[in-house]
Order: C-alpha cells, then sequence, then structure tokens
C-alpha cells in the first residue's frame, strides 16, 4: 500500500525522470500468452487508444510537455501503474477498472472530446475482463518521485533541537565607534542585559547604533497597552513619574503582569492563533452558547501563569487528562472551535468528518508548530519534509473529537463544600424540632385538641407527604400537599456532586420517595401523573411528547422504630386500574419484574393520569409507625409532576375521587393509638401533622423542611467541548473521501519526532489516548516538538511587544517562512523559556527589561540607510492599537469601561472590554472588523494593519465614539468652574499619557474657541465645543498607535 | 470643499502625500502588499487602492452581478430541453440520489412554462422573461457550469470564493486587491441585499486580504443605509471641516517625527477620503437625480420590483462612478401560500409559483439595466452576470418542486468581451448534468479576470505560507466566449 501514497504526488516541478523497469510482476506479458487476447487489442484497443488517448497519456506526449494526470496508456506497464488517480486498469475487472469509468463518464470524463461509442467501451470492459492482454512491452518512466527525505529535513533550524547559545559580550562602550550613541548602552558592561547583547552583537555587525531611549510618559503607556492593553490613568502616570528608584519601570510590569487585564489581552493573542469563534459559520452559522468558557479558560491560564507546556496539553486532550472537568472540557474547545457545518446528510458527512479533522490539524500546526500542515492533506508538503503518511498519522490522532456540548460544574468542589455544609446544618434544625416537641408541644397540642373533631373526615385518598425524595437524573421540587415538580434535568453520564458525594449519573430515571405513616391497614396505592405548563408538552412525562415509561414499580415498608426487629416487607400490588395507557402497554407491566416492559402513558399524555393499586394482603403496619419507600424506574425519562396516596379501603377500583392530604387521618390515628391521650413518644411523629394548625410549631418543622428540600446544587453551564465519538482516519488519495487507501495509524510529525532507544518510550505508550501522546508528543522537549513549540512561542512574545516577530511569519517556520532576524536570540529566549518552566509572565518581564524595548522611534539617518526597516531594532515602530483596544482604550478613556471578566459574550453596545463581545462567524462586530479583527475561520499569527475611510469615518461619526468623548469632556471638566487650560491637560493625560505642551494646549483652546464659535450663541456651545476637542484627540494617530 | 479650508490647496495636499509615500520608500501599505503577496499587479504605490494597471489591456472595467439568490432552475429559465418536456412524468434517465439536497422522485418534470425563441441568435426564452427576452443576442449563455457543494451557503461560497473553504475572499475582494479603486471617494466592491442570502459576509468576505479590500454592503432593509456615514445632529459642515484640519495638522505633526511609518500618511489621507466619501456616497445613492422615465424603466414605480429596481439602479450610478465590482443579491421570492422566502429562487415545493414570483421581481430591471448600459455607453466597459449558486434538478421533488443541482446549471453575461448570442456548452438531453464544455467555478473566475485584464495564475497572495489564489488549483479561461 505504501507505493499508493507515492502514486498519488501532485508533481507540479519538474525534476529530473529516470527510465525505470516495468511494473514488477504484473506484466501480461508474462505467462501464459493469449493470442487470441492479443488480436482482439490490436483490432479494437490499441487503435482506439492511439487515437483517443495518447496525444495526453503516452511518451510521445510527456516529451511534448502534454503528458496528463501522469498518466501512460501507451504501454501495458503504464496501464497498470497508473496516474495521480491510481492504476488504469484492475486485470479481469473491468468494472472496477478507472479507465472504464473513465470512458463511461462515471466520475472522470474522458476523452474529454466526448465519449466513445458505447459498442467500443464494450470492446474495452471485455478485453479488460479477458485480463487485459497487451503485448506493448514499452517501459513507463519512473514518476518524478520528490522523496521526502526526513533526516535531512531534521537539519532545518526551526526543526532542531534547542540549543545552548551564550550571549555575547557587551560591546565595550568605550570602544564605541559612535560617541553620540543613545542611552542605550549602560556604562557598565556587566548590567547589558542578555537580549541587548544579542542585539548589540548583530548592530555592530551590521554598522548600526542604537538610539535613545523613550520618555517615561512613553514607556509607561507602552508598557499598559502591551500588557493589559489598557491606558494608564494621570495618577498611574503621575505616580510613575514621582517613582525615582532604578526599579520603577520593573515593578510597574509586576503589577500589570497581577492585573486581570493581563490575562484578557494576550488572550485576545492567543484567540486570533486558535481561530476562536463561538458559531459554526457555514449555512446556519449556528452560535453556540457554550463556547466562551474557552475563551475564559484562556484568559484564566494566561492570568494564572499556567506554564505554557500544559497551556498546551490542556488545550490538546485536557477532555483526556482530566475527564469530567470543567477545566479540561474548556482547555479542548480549544479544537473545536472551528467553523462547522449545520446541515449535515448521510451525502456530506464524510467529508465533513475529514474537513473538522482537518481544521484542527491546521490549527494545531499554525499556532503550536508554526508549520502549514493543511495542503499536505491531498499531497506531499512542497516545502517542508512533511509526507502524507504524517498528516494522516496526526490526523488518526485527532480522529475521536467530535464537536458538542457538555454540562459540567465549574468548581465541583466548592459544590460538595456547600453541600456539606448544608448537611452539617440539620442536626440542630432537628434539635430544635425535637425540643420543641418535648416541651412547648404538649401544651399547644392540649389547648389545640379540640379542634380536631371540628376538622373533616379524611377522604378515601389521603396523599403522602414525603420524608425525602431523590431522583437519578433530575432535580425535584417539592410542593404543597405532596406533590413533586420536576426542577431540571442533571446531563446524564455527567460526574455531579449530590449529597455531598460525586456520582455519574445514569440514563434510566429511577425517583425514590420515602413518605410514613402512623394509619393501619392500608389497602390501597395511588400514583397520580399530573400535567404542568413547565413540562414538555404539559407532561404528565419528560420525554419530548410528554409521555413516560414506568418500568418498574417497587414498594417497601419498614417498622419507622429504629429499635423495632420487623424485616422490610416488599408490598405484593396488584394493578387495579389505570387512568390511562396506550393499549398494549398496560399498568400491569411495571409490576412483571421486567425492565424491558413498562407502564406506559403515550396515547393519553398532555392530560393528567393516575394508577391506582390494591394491596395483596393489606398493610397491618408497625406499631411505632410505617416508613413507606416507593422505587419507580423508568425506561427513559421519568414524571414531570405526581404525588402518592394510600387509601385503608379495599376494592378502590370501584371509586374514584378526591385526595386530602395526610395530616388529619395521621393526627387522628396517632391519638386513637394512645387513647386520646397524647403519649409521649408519640409527639415527635406528630409534629408535622400538627405544624399545619400551629404557627409556633410550623416555624420549627417548616425551617427542617425547607432546609432538607434547598440542597445547594451545582452550577451546570453548557460548555462547547469534545466530546466521546468519531471514527478511523483512513489515508485518502488526494484527499478525496471517496478514495480511501489504507487505515492511518496514529502518530506525528515525524521530522519532529527523535525516538530514543530507552524503553518504554514515553509517546508510544498504547494504552495511552491518542491525542494525549500528541499532547505530550507537543510539549516534548527532547523527542518531540518542544523546542518548535517554545521557539513559536517566543516567537509571538516578541511579536506582540515589537510589533513583529524574530521570525517575521508567525504561523509559518517553514521553508516558505522567514528565517529568524536573530537565531541565536531566539533560540536563547526559546531555552530559557523551557528551562524556568515554561513560565511566560517572566518572559515578558525580561523582554521588557531590555533596553531595546525601551528605545524612542527616533530615527538615526545613519541606521535608516543600513537598515530601513529596523530588522535589527535600532530604534521603536510605532504601531496600531489592535481593534479590541481602541474600543477598549475609548471607553477607559471615557471612564465608563466595565472591567467585568468573564461570562457569556456580549453586542458591541456592551461597555465591557472588547474580548467579551461576541464572535459569530457570519455577523461578525463591525466595529472590530473595522478595525481589522481577522476573520475567525483559520489560525491567525498577525493581523493586518489597514487604513481604511470606513475607521475615520467611525472616529469622526459614530454614536459611540461621539459618547466616549462627551464622557471625556465631562470627566475633564465636571464642573463650569474648572478652567479650560485645565480640561485640555487633563485631557491630554486621560487620553495620550502625557500632558500636553505649552503651544499644544494654547492650539487647543483656540480650537475650543473657534468650535464654540460655530456651535452657537448658547450657553452649552463651549460645552460642546470641548466635546469637539475630545474627540480630535480620539482622531489622532498618537491616540491609536502604542509609540 | 475640503481643500479650500486647509492650508494647502487638494492638489498640493496630494502632493504632500505622494512625496511623503515616495521620500518614505518602499514601505508600509505597499509594503504590506509586497510583504504579503507577489501577485498584486504593480503594486509599488503607497495606497493599496490606487488603480493599478491590469496584467494585459482589459475590456471590462466594472462588473454588476445579479446574484438569482437560491439556486434558479436552468431547465424553467435559459436551458430549454425539449426532450424533458416530451417525458413528463417518465423516470429520469440516470437520476443520481446524491445530487439534491433532499430527495427527489427520479421523474422528470417537464418546465410549467410557455417557451418561445427570440432574436437572430433564436435562443428559447420562457414566458416568465418578457422583458430579458428582448436582449437575448446581447447576452452570452454558459450552460455547463458546475460546482461541488449542494447547499446554499457552501455553494455560494464556492461561487464567490473559488472553493467552497470559509475564510476565503471573495472575488469582488480580490479584484479590489488586483487592481484597486478607480474612484477613491466610493468603495471599490459594493454588495446589495434585501433579506441577507444564506452565509451572509462570508459570501462577500475580504477573506485573509487586508480589510481595505471589504465589500461595503447595502441593506435594501434600511433603504442602503450606510453607517457613520454623518452624525446625529449638532454639528455643521463648517465644524466638522474645522476640526478635520486640527486633525490633519496634528497627526502630520505627529507623522513627521515618525518617518519611517509611512501608514501614518495613510491614516492622514483616510480622514480627507472620509470626508469626501459623506459627500460622495449620498449623491451615488440619491435616485432623485434620475428622471421620471429611468424610474420607470426600472420598475421603481411598481411594487414587485421597485426593491430590485432600485437595486439595479443604483448599480448603475455606481459603476458610472466608477465602482469595479457590484453584486446584488436578489431578495425575496413569493411561494404559493403567500410566505415570503428568505432564499428566493429556492423552489422545493412549488417551481411554477416561485419561479413566476422571482422572474416577476427581478426581470424588468435587470433587462432595465442592460437597456440603461447600453444606452449610455457604459456595456462597453461594464460586464453584467446573471445566475445564482447552483442550478435546480430536472426531477420533481415532491409533485412540482426541484431540488438543489451542482451538477449543470446556466449563467450568463453580457457586456464587452464575451459574444453576444452564443449559447456555450451543454446540459445533458434532460438539462440535468453539464456533459459538454464542463465550466467550473474556476473556470468561471479565470475568464472573468482575464476579462478584466488579470492572469489568474499570477494574482496570488500569501497568507499563512501558502500563496492563494481566487481560482485555487484550477480555472482554463474559456477562450471561445471571448469576442
Amino acid at each position: 500500500m505504501r507505493r499508493f501514497v507515492w502514486l498519488i504526488l501532485l508533481l507540479h516541478f519538474t525534476c529530473g525522470q529516470r527510465i525505470g523497469q516495468q511494473a514488477q510482476g504484473q506484466n501480461p506479458g508474462q505467462g501464459q500468452r493469449d493470442d487470441e487476447g492479443i488480436r482482439f487489442f490490436e483490432e479494437r484497443i490499441r487503435p482506439a487508444l492511439a487515437q483517443h488517448c495518447y496525444s495526453c497519456h503516452s511518451l510521445e506526449a510527456q516529451r511534448a510537455k502534454k503528458l496528463q494526470g501522469g498518466l501512460f496508456l501507451d504501454s501495458a506497464a503504464g496501464l497498470l501503474e497508473g496516474g495521480d488517480s491510481g492504476p488504469a486498469i484492475v486485470q479481469g475487472k473491468s468494472a472496477e477498472s478507472l479507465l472504464i469509468k473513465a470512458l463511461r463518464h462515471d466520475g472522470l470524463e474522458m476523452p474529454p472530446a466526448g465519449k466513445l461509442p458505447d459498442a467500443l467501451i464494450a470492446d474495452f470492459a471485455q478485453w479488460i475482463d479477458r485480463g487485459a492482454p497487451d503485448p506493448r512491452d514499452g517501459a513507463v518512466p519512473l514518476r518524478p518521485k520528490r522523496e521526502i527525505d526526513i533526516e535531512a529535513g531534521r537539519r532545518w533550524w526551526a526543526f532542531r533541537p534547542l540549543r545552548p547559545v551564550p550571549p555575547p559580550d557587551a560591546p565595550d562602550p568605550s570602544a564605541s565607534a559612535s560617541p553620540t550613541a543613545g542611552s542605550g548602552t549602560p556604562p557598565d558592561r556587566s548590567l547589558v542585559s542578555p537580549i541587548d547583547r544579542f542585539l548589540l552583537h548583530a548592530q555592530r555587525q551590521q554598522g548600526l547604533r542604537p538610539g535613545s531611549r523613550a520618555s517615561r510618559e512613553k514607556l509607561l503607556r507602552r508598557a499598559f497597552f502591551d500588557l493589559i492593553g489598557l491606558p494608564p490613568t494621570p495618577e498611574q502616570l503621575e505616580a510613575f513619574l514621582r517613582d525615582e528608584s532604578p526599579t520603577a519601570f520593573a515593578a510597574v510590569i509586576d503589577r500589570l503582569l497581577d492585573d486581570p487585564g493581563y490575562g484578557e489581552k494576550w488572550a485576545r493573542h492567543w484567540l486570533d492563533a486558535a481561530r476562536y469563534a463561538e458559531s459554526g459559520g457555514y449555512e446556519f452559522d449556528g452560535f453556540r452558547p457554550g463556547a466562551y468558557h474557552y475563551r475564559d479558560w484562556v484568559i484564566r491560564a494566561w492570568n494564572r501563569d499556567l506554564p505554557f507546556d500544559q497551556f498546551i496539553r490542556q488545550q490538546l486532550a485536557g477532555d483526556k487528562l482530566t475527564p469530567d472537568d470543567y477545566d479540561g472540557a474548556a482547555a479542548s474547545g480549544f479544537l473545536v472551535a472551528g467553523p462547522y457545518p449545520g446541515q449535515i446528510t448521510a451525502k456530506t458527512v464524510e467529508r465533513i468528518r475529514y474537513d473538522q479533522i482537518d481544521d484542527m490539524l491546521m490549527t494545531v500546526g499554525g499556532s503550536m508548530l508554526g508549520m502549514t500542515i493543511g495542503c499536505v492533506r491531498c499531497h506531499e508538503h512542497k516545502y517542508d519534509p512533511i509526507p502524507q503518511e504524517d498528516y494522516y498519522a496526526l490526523a488518526a490522532s485527532l480522529q475521536s473529537t467530535v464537536h458538542g456540548s457538555r454540562q459540567l460544574d465549574p468548581d465541583p468542589a466548592k459544590t460538595i463544600t456547600a453541600q456539606k455544609q448544608h448537611q452539617a446544618a440539620t442536626p440542630a434544625l432537628l434539635a430544635a424540632v425535637e425540643a420543641f416537641a418535648s416541651g412547648q408541644f404538649a401544651e399547644r397540642f392540649e389547648t389545640w385538641k379540640a379542634e380536631l373533631s371540628k376538622q373533616p373526615d379524611s377522604t378515601r385518598w389521603q396523599t403522602f407527604e414525603p420524608i425525602s425524595a431523590a431522583a437519578e437524573r433530575s432535580w425535584l421540587k417539592w410542593q404543597a400537599n405532596g406533590l413533586l415538580l420536576h426542577d431540571g434535568a442533571m446531563p446524564v453520564g455527567s460526574l455531579l456532586s449530590r449529597g455531598g458525594e460525586s456520582r455519574r449519573v445514569g440514563g434510566q430515571e429511577i425517583i425514590t420517595i420515602v413518605a410514613r405513616t402512623h394509619q393501619k391497614n392500608i389497602q390501597s396505592l395511588r400514583l397520580d401523573a399530573l400535567t404542568d405548563k413547565s413540562l414538555p408538552q404539559k407532561g404528565p412525562g419528560l420525554n419530548g411528547d410528554g409521555s413516560f415509561q414506568l418500568a418498574e414499580l417497587k414498594v417497601l415498608a419498614r417498622p419507622l422504630d429504629p429499635q423495632a426487629k420487623d424485616p422490610p416487607i416488599e408490598l405484593a400490588l396488584k394493578p387495579s386500574f389505570a387512568g390511562g395507557a396506550d393499549p398494549d402497554q398496560p399498568l400491569a407491566n411495571a409490576l412483571d419484574g421486567k425492565m424491558e416492559t413498562a407502564w406506559t402513558v403515550r396515547a393519553t399524555a398532555r392530560a393528567d393520569n393516575a394508577a391506582i393499586f390494591e394491596l395483596a394482603s393489606p398493610l397491618a403496619g408497625f406499631d411505632q409507625g410505617t416508613e413507606l419507600e416507593f422505587q419507580m424506574r423508568f425506561a427513559d425519562q421519568g414524571l414531570g409532576r405526581f404525588r402518592w396516596s394510600f387509601s385503608i379501603e379495599p376494592n378502590p377500583a370501584t371509586w374514584a375521587g378526591e385526595v386530602t392530604p395526610q395530616h388529619l387521618g395521621e393526627l387522628r390515628s396517632l391519638l386513637a393509638a394512645g387513647n386520646q391521650q397524647l403519649a409521649e413518644g408519640m409527639r415527635r411523629a406528630m409534629m408535622p401533622w400538627f405544624s399545619r394548625f400551629d404557627a409556633e410549631a410550623a416555624k420549627v418543622w417548616d425551617a427542617l423542611r425547607t432546609h432538607r428540600q434547598s440542597e445547594p446544587r451545582p452550577s451546570l453551564p453548557e460548555v462547547y467541548t469534545t466530546t466521546a465519538g468519531g471514527q478511523d482516519v483512513y489515508l485518502l488519495r488526494r484527499g478525496e473521501v471517496d478514495s480511501k487507501i489504507e487505515k492511518a495509524r496514529p502518530g506525528f510529525v515525524r521530522v519532529l519526532y527523535a525516538p530514543t532507544d530507552a524503553v518504554p518510550n514515553p509517546l508510544e505508550e498504547a494504552a495511552t489516548d491518542p491525542r494525549v501522546r500528541l499532547a505530550n508528543w507537543m510539549v516534548d522537549v527532547e523527542h518531540g516538538a518542544g523546542s518548535l513549540l517554545a521557539r513559536v512561542i517566543v516567537n509571538r512574545l516578541w511579536q506582540h511587544h515589537f510589533g513583529r516577530g524574530l521570525v517575521a511569519t508567525p504561523n509559518d517556520f517553514g521553508a516558505q517562512g522567514e528565517r529568524p532576524s536573530h537565531p541565536e536570540l531566539l533560540e536563547w529566549l526559546s531555552s530559557e523559556l523551557v528551562q524556568s518552566g515554561w513560565k511566560l509572565k517572566a518572559m515578558h518581564k525580561r523582554i521588557m527589561l531590555s533596553e531595546a524595548y525601551q528605545l524612542s522611534h527616533d530615527v538615526i539617518p545613519e541606521n535608516l540607510a543600513l537598515d530601513p526597516d529596523n530588522r535589527y531594532l535600532w530604534h521603536y515602530r510605532p504601531r496600531r492599537l489592535d481593534a479590541e483596544l481602541v474600543r477598549d482604550a475609548l471607553l477607559a478613556t471615557g471612564g465608563n469601561l466595565d472591567r467585568a471578566m468573564f461570562g457569556p459574550s456580549l453586542l458591541d453596545d456592551s461597555v465591557r472590554r472588547s474580548v467579551y463581545l461576541r464572535v459569530k462567524r457570519s455577523e461578525l462586530s463591525p466595529w472590530l472588523t473595522t478595525f481589522d479583527a481577522p476573520e475567525p475561520t483559520q489560525s491567525i499569527g498577525q493581523r493586518v494593519s489597514t487604513t481604511v475611510p470606513t475607521q475615520a469615518l467611525t472616529l469622526l461619526n459614530s454614536a459611540f465614539v461621539r459618547r466616549q468623548a462627551e464622557l471625556l469632556a465631562r470627566r475633564v471638566r465636571s464642573a463650569p468652574d474648572v478652567p479650560l487650560a485645565q480640561a485640555v491637560d487633563q485631557a491630554y493625560r486621560v487620553a495620550l499619557g502625557r500632558a500636553p505642551a505649552a503651544a499644544e494646549r494654547d492650539e487647543m483652546l483656540a480650537f475650543i474657541e473657534e468650535q464654540a464659535a460655530l456651535a452657537g450663541s448658547d450657553a452649552t456651545a463651549r460645552d460642546r465645543a470641548l466635546v469637539e476637542f475630545c474627540q480630535v484627540l480620539f482622531c489622532l494617530s498618537e491616540f491609536m498607535y502604542i509609540d | 470643499m475640503f481643500s479650500e479650508s486647509s492650508g494647502l490647496s487638494l492638489p498640493e495636499r496630494r502632493e504632500f502625500l505622494r512625496r511623503a509615500g515616495l521620500g518614505f520608500g518602499s514601505l508600509a501599505l505597499a509594503g504590506l502588499l509586497h510583504a504579503e503577496s507577489s501577485g498584486a499587479p504593480e503594486p509599488a504605490v503607497l495606497d493599496p487602492l490606487a488603480p493599478r494597471a491590469p496584467h494585459f489591456p482589459a475590456k471590462v472595467k466594472s462588473v454588476i452581478w445579479l446574484f438569482m439568490t437560491g439556486g434558479p432552475s436552468q431547465v424553467d429559465t435559459w436551458d430549454y430541453k425539449p426532450e424533458l418536456q416530451k417525458r413528463d412524468g417518465q423516470d429520469l434517465a440516470g437520476a443520481d440520489p446524491k445530487t439534491g439536497f433532499f430527495t427527489t422522485s427520479g421523474k422528470c418534470l417537464k418546465s410549467p412554462f410557455e417557451w418561445r425563441q427570440y432574436g437572430e441568435s433564436g435562443s428559447w426564452v420562457p414566458n416568465i422573461f418578457p422583458h430579458l427576452s428582448q436582449h437575448v443576442d446581447k447576452i452570452c449563455f454558459l450552460h455547463s457550469m458546475y460546482l461541488r457543494q449542494n447547499n446554499h451557503a457552501p455553494a455560494s461560497i464556492e461561487l464567490m470564493c473559488g472553493t467552497n473553504r470559509p475564510g476565503l475572499p471573495a472575488m469582488g475582494a480580490w479584484l479590489t486587491y488586483g487592481l484597486g479603486s478607480q474612484n477613491q471617494d466610493l468603495p471599490s466592491y459594493v454588495v446589495m441585499h434585501d433579506t441577507r442570502p444564506r452565509g451572509d459576509d462570508q459570501i462577500w468576505s475580504a477573506g485573509f486580504l487586508p480589510k481595505t479590500f471589504q465589500a461595503l454592503a447595502l441593506d435594501a432593509r434600511r433603504k442602503e443605509a450606510i453607517d457613520n456615514l454623518a452624525r446625529d445632529g449638532g454639528h455643521s459642515d463648517s465644524q466638522q471641516r474645522a476640526q478635520l484640519k486640527l486633525i490633519r495638522k496634528l497627526n502630520e505633526a505627529h507623522a513627521a517625527q515618525r518617518s519611517t511609518q509611512t501608514d501614518l500618511a495613510a491614516r492622514i489621507n483616510s480622514y480627507e477620503l472620509a470626508y469626501r466619501m459623506q459627500m460622495a456616497a449620498p449623491e451615488s445613492l440619491d435616485l432623485g437625480q434620475e428622471t421620471s422615465a429611468t424610474h420607470q424603466l426600472y420598475g421603481l414605480d411598481q411594487p414587485h420590483c421597485a426593491t430590485f429596481g432600485r437595486q439595479c439602479l443604483i448599480a448603475r450610478r455606481l459603476v458610472e462612478r466608477g465602482v469595479r465590482f457590484v453584486q446584488i443579491f436578489a431578495g425575496k421570492g413569493t411561494a404559493s401560500d403567500g410566505s415570503v422566502n428568505d432564499v428566493p429562487w429556492d423552489c422545493h415545493s412549488d417551481l411554477e409559483t416561485n419561479h413566476r414570483s422571482c422572474a416577476l421581481h427581478t426581470d424588468q430591471p435587470a433587462a432595465a439595466l442592460l437597456t440603461d448600459l447600453a444606452a449610455r455607453g457604459l456595456l462597453d466597459s461594464t460586464l453584467v452576470i446573471w445566475g445564482g449558486e447552483f442550478g435546480r434538478t430536472s426531477d420533481s421533488q415532491g409533485s412540482k418542486g426541484r431540488d438543489h443541482n451542482p451538477n449543470g446549471f446556466t449563467i450568463w453575461m453580457a457586456g464587452p468581451g464575451v459574444r453576444g448570442g452564443l449559447h456555450y456548452g451543454a446540459t445533458d438531453d434532460f438539462g440535468y448534468k453539464a456533459v459538454d464544455k464542463k465550466i467550473h467555478v474556476n473556470d468561471l473566475h479565470a475568464t472573468l479576470l482575464r476579462l478584466l485584464g488579470l492572469e489568474h495564475t499570477r494574482l496570488t497572495y500569501r497568507f499563512n505560507g501558502r500563496d492563494f489564489r481566487l481560482t485555487d488549483v484550477g480555472g482554463n479561461v474559456l477562450g471561445e466566449i471571448l469576442a
């Protein structure tokens, strides 16, 4: 099968060709000679081939550069070897022969000039079925293979293991060729940072010298935008300017790295690389309400400085590394953040499956490895050493990755703690009940006792007031008079904390109700299944059509007295009557001991239903009262609203009727047991029933009851993540899903894989999930892709601090990408990152404390001539704020930025930070799009910054910018007595992070006067003029750029 | 206007910006094109929207694509099939259940319309196109179109972007990237729609190209309003001019200190462009400047075609002003129950009612556009295209509907460079599949680019390590249709 891989190359290049051997062992000329067949060939087939095919499929055609599809039909070997699409014929099997399909216009259409006569096509089929006897012994030219040499590939700079590089010596300032050098080089050479030593070394080689330092105002603004994406406030500016200590800037960096805004700023860069969006794109662009958890996870990860290798492992395999864990699932959102069609049919499902894997693979390649892998789906990489087998090995590693939603508790420990605290509070409430029972109870009951006789008699049906109620897969809400109502479903299959423990939610509903009675001689039981408007189709069942299937019912009776020795009794029940059932699925099915059959209410759904059971023999009842446990097992989902009742009368089928709560019956029965005297032992038992009639008793009893019903529940947000599933991946010919070659085995990009002899190889343990292995390989610096991973992320950090990476193509470290401007510096930084435990915050600080970062934009003319592009970083290049930061800066400047973090995404009119704006693929935020937020369809390493008039129109005319200008004006001039000059100064500090020069101030004041005059003569003209001035500030390049 | 109030006259300011551009060398915006691409012709200018010379002399300066959203049926519009008419209700030979999106009957469904031949070309046209039938000799019909996707959004993406992958630039963005803009005061790529077609922005996306090349989308339901063209209240023109003057002065001072930063000059320029756009855009959309005869020609006085008529008339005004690529996504069709369909030509259940309604909405305005363009000499430089994202099945869906069919459909063009009255390529006898001279979208694009003066293999943009083309890895120019 390996041969096929080579056959399907797309060969656009023309490297040397060799004339090779005939296809071995397949030459039909060998073996028995079929003379008649050959005659047939010569008469019918050869002329047709020559006439219709050779012009594009022959050695002659190749010489004339007209060969198509790499297919030679002018030799027997050529037919068998085939072209780009595989062998042209299968001897003896015309139906499987591509040639016949092409002639019949089945998928392929040959010859292109028009279909051959049917008779001739039949001749071809007949000839092939005969074994395709073919005397032509011409050799087929060996295909011009571009053998990918993996070992040679390893020598490419980016694919080598990290190597230790010592920083060069710092230049001797006294020996410097340029006495006018700026303050870039401290006098003490030992203080020159390693980063600067690399940069200065390169500059010296180029004949460049570093420029001067930026002003402190500019530096502060630069640091703020770079780390948290917001401008400094005037107070922060002033504090920094006042702090003259040498560590002032380092302290600012530390504070900013601790600011939650750091994660919000840097998450956005990663989200670009991760092609993050919250909808599926394509036909309906279905919104994914749970997608934002991934975004929040990224923000949290950056804020808590999660080591970058873990950050990567979590995204590739969080769902596998920590199953059932919110964080793991949120992190895996990375894999499924790509577009996904909403309408899938049997016709498209397989293609879409491969498209999905391709999307993941391309994103993994671009974001983590800086490699372009997607094109390898159809052909070997044209430039980098990635054969197709590697692509499909990666694809196979990702094959069990399916889009879906899961409901998971973000903080299960907290839920368990809350539940345990809840449990711990129960004894005190119980004690209060006991205290009441043994205290005030007697006196209050005696006072009331006479009332009892005035109460109505109990009806035949008395409703149980449950003591407890629990369900396998739903929450229940207690309503009045023994009614229980469905109160939300638990996600089946998820690990959920309940009762202070974690348990996995099963798919079959089991509802268990416990109730108590002191009444004797119970003869009948009744289950009411009731409708409610909160239920699907009004219920009473929870199935989509309002139906339910009660598969099994079991009722246990046991003595209430803990001292009693009597064993629990399982009540023998007879189906008496069902007020509603499907004709062929009667009530008896719930009592037959078989889960496969059920009392099914489908036909009579959307109406109240009831079931009545007779006890085979009446339940006499235990001396100190009886506890009954009702176990209802359902085929799938359970009941939406229901109650249990009992009767002490026989033959319930002959009467229907009303229900009353059990309390009067219980009180009467308890009193009867004590000969109308309040026996000592009865008081506690009477509490629930007496509380109906006595306010003081109700207080203590209801406190207990309410408490029992209010166990803290986990919050279960829906997380868009990976779910179980997936199928095998096959190697595809030219990426076409209809052309499967062979099953692909999970694996890695081999040029980045250096297995050692050590046994067991940590990356090849078969027991580990392929995706976990992929994740381990990705971060493994010794055997895997870790070295490249480190280079790629270090380069991203550098890029977002300097505007351009050391490698200018952040998503392409391959042969088509740019070579690093400072290879040794990149190597050193990457090694430092790995050695420091992949901590990124320290890396930011290292970069920002370099002199290079702190340079001004000032131009040195001699340098400009040598290095106009500033490749060697001799000065600082201003760059425009990213779309999100323009908006955030406007909100911050107006003073109305809401710094609330996390949660579902918002529309443009929100005043939260822009990282929280909705990213819907078909309706991207107009604001963000105007300012160059990218299409979230592929990994983006670098945004393009444009200057289109729509940006200017937005800044000049949009209601949002206008509003911010108004707010800024109010902020800097809160009262009419604030002098305008002072307001102008403050507006400069707020918006631009500096005070204006005197001439600027005068010019602004003149502008305000001019605007006021133009705006009219009313009292507010000057206020409005100040707003115009504020809007001018927003339109300044100085505002829009990090300088 | 703007220049009068500034310190420099407009030509002087242009000169300033030009000098700034040349003086700063080859960087920034032009550099952006250089750095990322190898294919845009002659990008050695500062402004990425500046007009650029094409690879060859161009016959076509502007394109108006009347996008028949939802996929009109070829056998009920321009691809007459007598065999299908004869075999109504019989088995459709070679019916392939994988063709449509749903399930079809496999039985031939004849066209319910009356067909007649028109023009010297003798082209067959059904009676739902009384106006367009008068123009057949101007029209070059491409009967053998096909593509790979069989649902609206993916097919529309394939038709506009070359393959169905989301995130790729649409043809209009490629054109602006390749040729620049002929009118700096207006966007070069304008899309008009009513209800939004399936696929939304993805169909007219700039994809990975800089947003400089993105479309301006005008929504008929908002009467083609453009966001942020004017500020709400309390702001006179003189105020704004004074404000712009100050902004420019401050930004120029800022830029002067950062001489390596050429995008700053472009940013300064963008305020001036914005100011001019404030005037030019409303003017280009102001149909009050048109005569009542023109209004009537386009059917603006008739409710059923007023919307599409307005869009067509705007399209003419836009190309008159140099807009390169205008695309109108025909909106709204009416189903037999009177409900409005957001995918107009999508006749799954009742072909006849649907197509009658869609034709009624579009026939007169489309014909008016041809008439009007010709009368003004604009048809010598403007190519009009008519077509949707795919065709329909020749067998029925239900009893009288047709399902999607990407395997054979008709798109037509009229204008310079193409042979009028030509019927190129063919579907089979039932109009079910393209069989002769099959035209994939890549071929169509290669041909359109050629008409606009661009060699499709040379119009490339490097993104994530690959040189992308509108025509992906395909594309053959249809030499036979070129005049």
